[in-house]
């Protein structure tokens, strides 16, 4: 199995799990298949694998109804930070007057802590909850940051502000990717840090739909934590 | 019940006993149904069959022959000679009184006593 059409084969084949990938390249060696042949099988279980990922809700969940809502809606958070860093913070610091504030300042960083929670707890979950399909939620998050981009035009900030829930997103995302659980005490503070952190919102008739579109990502970790501690004590 | 693709799966690797693996199943298929069986059916019938607990999969040794790569050895469950048996007695109880399901011999045998009794009438 060497040459240029093998290397292709070995490639595709990475789509695959390691131990189905061994067992398939070994057959495919067995029978004495041309490179063709085995890309075309080797392709088409790739794809019959995905398709079956998708008989679930769980990638339905991570990619619609998670990475794309929430990556246009967390872009709008990114923005409002960054403007409320522009009026209160940057005056401030060109004052050297950092200390007296105001009321201003806590509400900016009640801000910059959801903004970092939603992000953490959305990328966290996207990846927990379907990691073989991440690169489809993962085009759904950066499809709609291209076209906000591509439609951006304020003089006074940079497009990079829009992307501000990117880094803590992706945080996210590698930890629901490695660990998948987290601890209910963990998961219970992130809800009610989130939860507590919205409240300002509440007495006003602010964006509270946008609000619990973000949060629920905490609470269904918490769901989760709950639900898989009680499995743990029956086992 | 069963598919056919999975009835006929079980059988080869019943049949292979100890050497049921991928490459293995997939030529006892092609030779004795005349069809080619593609990796992606195979693998994915297996890990379905696995799931409903009718098969067992295991990695099994590498060999040269195959470029140093690991066998999906492949053994059928209690369950699965069960399941495999209900298809064979369904299929063999719905061909009763088929034409095909008959040897060829009687049905000439049938079909001359038939044309005997036309012409006598």
């Amino acid at each position: 199995m060497t040459g240029v059409g093998w290397t292709l084969v070995e490639a595709v084949a990475r789509l695959l799990e390691r131990e189905e990938r061994e067992a398939v390249l070994g057959d495919l060696a067995e029978a004495g298949e041309s490179p063709a042949q085995g890309f075309l099988a080797v392709s088409g279980l790739a794809l019959r694998r995905h398709v079956l990922l998708w008989k679930s809700w769980r990638p339905w969940l991570a990619a619609f109804g998670l990475a794309l809502p929430c990556s246009f809606l967390l872009m709008g958070v990114s923005l409002s930070v960054s403007q409320s860093y522009q009026q209160i913070v940057e005056p401030a610091i060109l004052k050297a007057t950092g200390v007296a504030l105001g009321p201003g300042l806590m509400l900016f960083l009640c801000n910059v802590l959801l903004l970092v929670g939603w992000s953490w707890t959305g990328g966290f979950v996207v990846g927990s909850v379907s990691r073989r399909t991440i690169w489809v939620s993962g085009a759904l998050t950066v499809l709609p940051c291209m076209f906000c981009l591509a439609r951006f035009h304020l003089e006074s900030m940079s497009r990079l502000c829009l992307l501000l829930f990117l880094l803590p997103a992706i945080w996210g995302v590698r930890r629901g990717l490695q660990i998948a659980r987290i601890k209910m005490s963990s998961a219970l503070v992130l809800a009610v840090g989130v939860t507590v952190l919205t409240m300002p919102a509440w007495g006003t008739s602010g964006p509270w739909i946008p609000n619990w579109a973000l949060s629920w990502p905490a609470w269904y970790l918490v769901l989760t934590a709950r639900k898989n501690g009680r499995e743990a004590q029956r086992a | 019940m069963l598919g056919e693709f999975e009835y006929l799966l079980i059988t080869a690797a019943a049949g292979l006993g100890d050497a049921a693996y991928g490459a293995a199943i997939r030529e006892e298929i092609a030779a004795t149904t005349g069809r080619k069986c593609s990796i992606g059916a195979l693998y994915t019938t297996i890990e379905r069959l696995e799931m409903k607990g009718l098969l067992k999969t295991w990695m099994g040794d590498a060999t040269p022959q195959r470029g140093g790569r690991a066998k999906r050895m492949v053994r059928v469950t209690a369950k699965g000679v069960l399941a495999a048996r209900d298809f064979y007695e369904a299929v063999t109880r719905v061909s009763r009184g088929a034409s095909w399901a008959t040897n060829r011999t009687s049905l000439k045998n049938r079909i001359a006593l038939t044309n005997r009794s036309e012409t006598a009438v």
